[in-house]
C-alpha cells in the first residue's frame, strides 16, 4: 500500500517546502482543536440552557427557587459546576476565536466578501464572533458578581435585578441564546447532513422559548418582594 | 420586460498594465429577449470596447470557465440570464484565483493542483485484468460518486467561501468534495488514516467555519453541506482512533 499521498508528492504551484511549517504541521492538534471547541461548546449550550429553567423557578415564587438552589448546593453541584463552567468559557474562547480574521487585512477581506455576497450565513459568522466576545465580558462580570453575594438566594437576586442589574442581565440573555443557538446551527450545518433550510426554523422557536423564559423570570424578579 | 436598457458595471483591471489601477466601468446595451449574459458580453465586446476580457467555452454550463460574480454572487454568466437581473448589472472577476485580466481568471491552475494533490485516480494494489469482467458496485454507492462527479470546476465554491477568501492555502469545497469522492469509492484502498495526515488540517476540511456560501451558491447544487459533514466526520474519526 502506499503510504504517502496528497501535496506529500505534489507541492502546489507557489507553494514551498520549509522546515519550521514541516515540524509544525500536526493534524492530531488541529482536528483536536475543532473537537474542543465542539465538546466545549456543547456543555455550554447544555448549561446555558438548564441555567436559564433553573432560574425561571422564580416564576413559581421565591421558595421554589430557593429549594433548587439549596438543592444544587447542599450536593455540590454548584461547586463543581461553576469552576467547569468558568473553565469551558476560557477554552472554548480560545479555542473557537482561533479562526477569527484577526489580522486588519483578514477584517477588510471578509467585510468586502460579506457585503459583496449578501449572504445571511456568512455575516452569522461575524455576529457568533460579536456575540461570543460579549458573553466573556458580560459573563464574568455577571459570574462575579453572584458569587459576590453566594449563595444564591431569590432575596440577593432580586435586590439585584432591581437594583438596576434588569437590562445588564436581559442584554447577556439576548447574546448567549444568540450565540448559543447560532452555534448549533452551525454545528449541525458542518456535522451533519439534515437539511439547513428545515431545522433552522425549529432552532429559531426554541431560541424564543428560551428568550421568553429567561425574560419572565427576569420580569418576576423586578416585581417580585421577597421577605427574608 | 425586454428592451430594457441595461447598465452594466464591469471592474477592469489588466496586471500587465499595472499603471493602469483597477476600477469599474459602466457600459449600456439594449437587452434583447432571451438575453444572457453571454451574449451581452459578446455584444459589448464587439460594439463598444474590443480590450474587455472574459472566458466562455461552452455556453451551456458544461465547462466552468465562464464564472464570475455577477451583482456579487458567483454564477455561470452563461446560464445567467438578463432578464433575471435588476436594471443594473455589476459583474467582478472571481475572487481567489490569479487574475488574468477584467473578468477573467486563472481557475486551470488551481484545479489542477487539486487534480494532482488528491491523485484523483483510483490506487489500488489490484492488477488490472483488461479482458476480464468490471467489479460490481451497488446503485447507491455509485449514485454518490456520481454527485461528487458533477463538478465541472468553476470555482464559484472557492469564491464564496470567507475562509477561501482570507486563507490562500484553503482547500475549499470543490477540493473536499474530491476527497470525498475516493473516500466513498470501494475500489480506492487509501486508507482514511492516510487522507487525515492532509485534509484533517486547518487548511483541509477543520478549516471549514460552515458558512455554507459554496452549498448555497454551486451552479450544479451538489450538495455540498452533506459531502463537507461526510469528510469531517470521517477525518474526525481518523484522527481519534486512527482509521
Ligand atoms: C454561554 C457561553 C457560550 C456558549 C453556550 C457557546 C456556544 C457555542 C457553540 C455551540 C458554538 C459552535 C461550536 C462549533 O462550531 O463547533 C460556538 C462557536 C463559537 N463561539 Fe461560543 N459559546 C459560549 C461562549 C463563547 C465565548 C465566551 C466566546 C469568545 C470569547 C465564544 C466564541 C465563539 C466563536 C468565535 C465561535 C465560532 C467558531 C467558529 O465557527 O469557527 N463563545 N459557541
Ligand atoms: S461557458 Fe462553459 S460553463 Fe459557462
Amino acid at each position: 500500500m502506499r503510504t504517502n499521498w496528497i501535496s506529500l508528492h505534489h507541492i502546489p504551484e507557489g507553494a514551498s517546502v520549509n522546515l519550521q511549517k514541516t515540524l509544525a504541521k500536526n493534524p492530531r492538534w488541529e482536528s483536536g482543536m475543532e473537537l474542543v471547541q465542539l465538546v466545549t461548546g456543547v456543555f455550554l449550550l447544555g448549561f446555558l440552557q438548564f441555567h436559564v429553567m433553573a432560574v425561571s423557578t422564580i416564576i413559581l415564587g421565591a421558595a421554589a427557587f430557593n429549594k433548587d438552589a439549596q438543592f444544587l448546593d447542599e450536593h455540590y453541584i454548584s461547586y463543581i459546576g461553576i469552576p467547569l463552567v468558568i473553565l469551558a468559557i476560557f477554552v472554548h474562547g480560545l479555542a473557537a476565536m482561533r479562526k477569527a480574521p484577526w489580522k486588519f487585512q483578514e477584517a477588510r477581506v471578509f467585510l468586502q466578501h460579506s457585503r459583496r455576497l449578501g449572504h445571511l450565513d456568512t455575516w452569522a459568522w461575524l455576529v457568533q464572533i460579536g456575540t461570543g466576545m460579549a458573553v466573556l465580558v458580560l459573563g464574568v462580570i455577571h459570574i462575579w458578581s453572584a458569587l459576590l453575594t453566594w449563595p444564591i438566594a431569590a432575596a440577593t437576586s432580586a435586590a439585584r435585578v432591581q437594583g438596576g442589574y434588569f437590562s445588564f442581565l436581559l442584554a447577556l440573555l439576548l447574546v448567549a441564546e444568540i450565540h448559543a443557538m447560532v452555534g448549533l446551527y452551525r454545528i449541525l450545518v458542518k456535522w451533519s447532513a439534515y437539511d439547513r433550510h428545515k431545522f433552522v426554523l425549529h432552532l429559531i422557536y426554541a431560541t424564543l422559548f428560551f428568550v421568553v423564559l429567561g425574560l419572565l423570570a427576569l420580569i418576576v424578579f423586578l416585581f417580585i418582594n421577597v421577605k427574608v | 420586460m425586454a428592451d430594457r436598457l441595461l447598465t452594466l458595471e464591469i471592474f477592469r483591471y489588466n496586471p500587465l498594465t499595472p499603471n493602469i489601477p483597477p476600477r469599474m466601468q459602466a457600459y449600456q446595451l439594449r437587452e434583447t429577449p432571451g438575453m444572457s449574459l453571454f451574449i451581452a458580453l459578446n455584444q459589448l465586446r464587439e460594439e463598444q470596447d474590443p480590450s474587455l476580457m472574459f472566458d466562455f467555452v461552452c455556453r451551456a454550463a458544461v465547462c466552468g470557465s465562464c464564472a464570475m460574480l455577477i451583482n456579487g454572487r458567483p454564477n455561470l454568466a452563461c446560464k445567467t440570464l438578463t432578464q433575471d437581473l435588476p436594471d443594473k448589472i455589476t459583474l467582478m472577476p472571481l475572487p481567489v484565483f490569479r487574475l488574468v485580466g477584467d473578468l477573467s481568471v486563472d481557475t486551470g491552475v488551481w484545479f489542477r493542483d487539486l487534480s494532482l494533490r488528491t491523485e484523483s485516480w483510483i490506487h489500488t494494489d489490484k492488477t488490472f485484468e483488461a479482458q476480464g469482467l468490471e467489479e460490481r458496485m451497488d446503485n447507491p454507492t455509485a449514485l454518490s460518486i456520481y454527485e461528487a462527479e458533477r463538478c465541472i470546476e468553476c470555482g464559484c465554491c472557492i469564491a464564496a467561501c470567507a475562509t477561501a477568501n482570507m486563507r490562500a492555502d484553503f482547500m475549499g469545497a470543490a477540493f473536499l468534495n474530491r476527497i470525498a469522492r475516493f473516500l466513498i469509492d470501494p475500489r480506492d484502498e487509501r486508507p482514511a488514516a492516510q487522507v487525515f495526515e492532509v485534509v484533517g488540517t486547518d487548511e483541509g476540511v477543520f478549516g471549514c467555519i460552515g458558512l455554507m456560501a459554496c452549498d448555497d451558491l454551486c451552479p450544479m447544487e451538489i450538495p455540498l453541506q452533506g459531502q463537507l459533514a461526510f469528510v469531517r466526520r470521517k477525518m474526525a474519526l481518523a484522527g481519534l482512533w486512527g482509521k
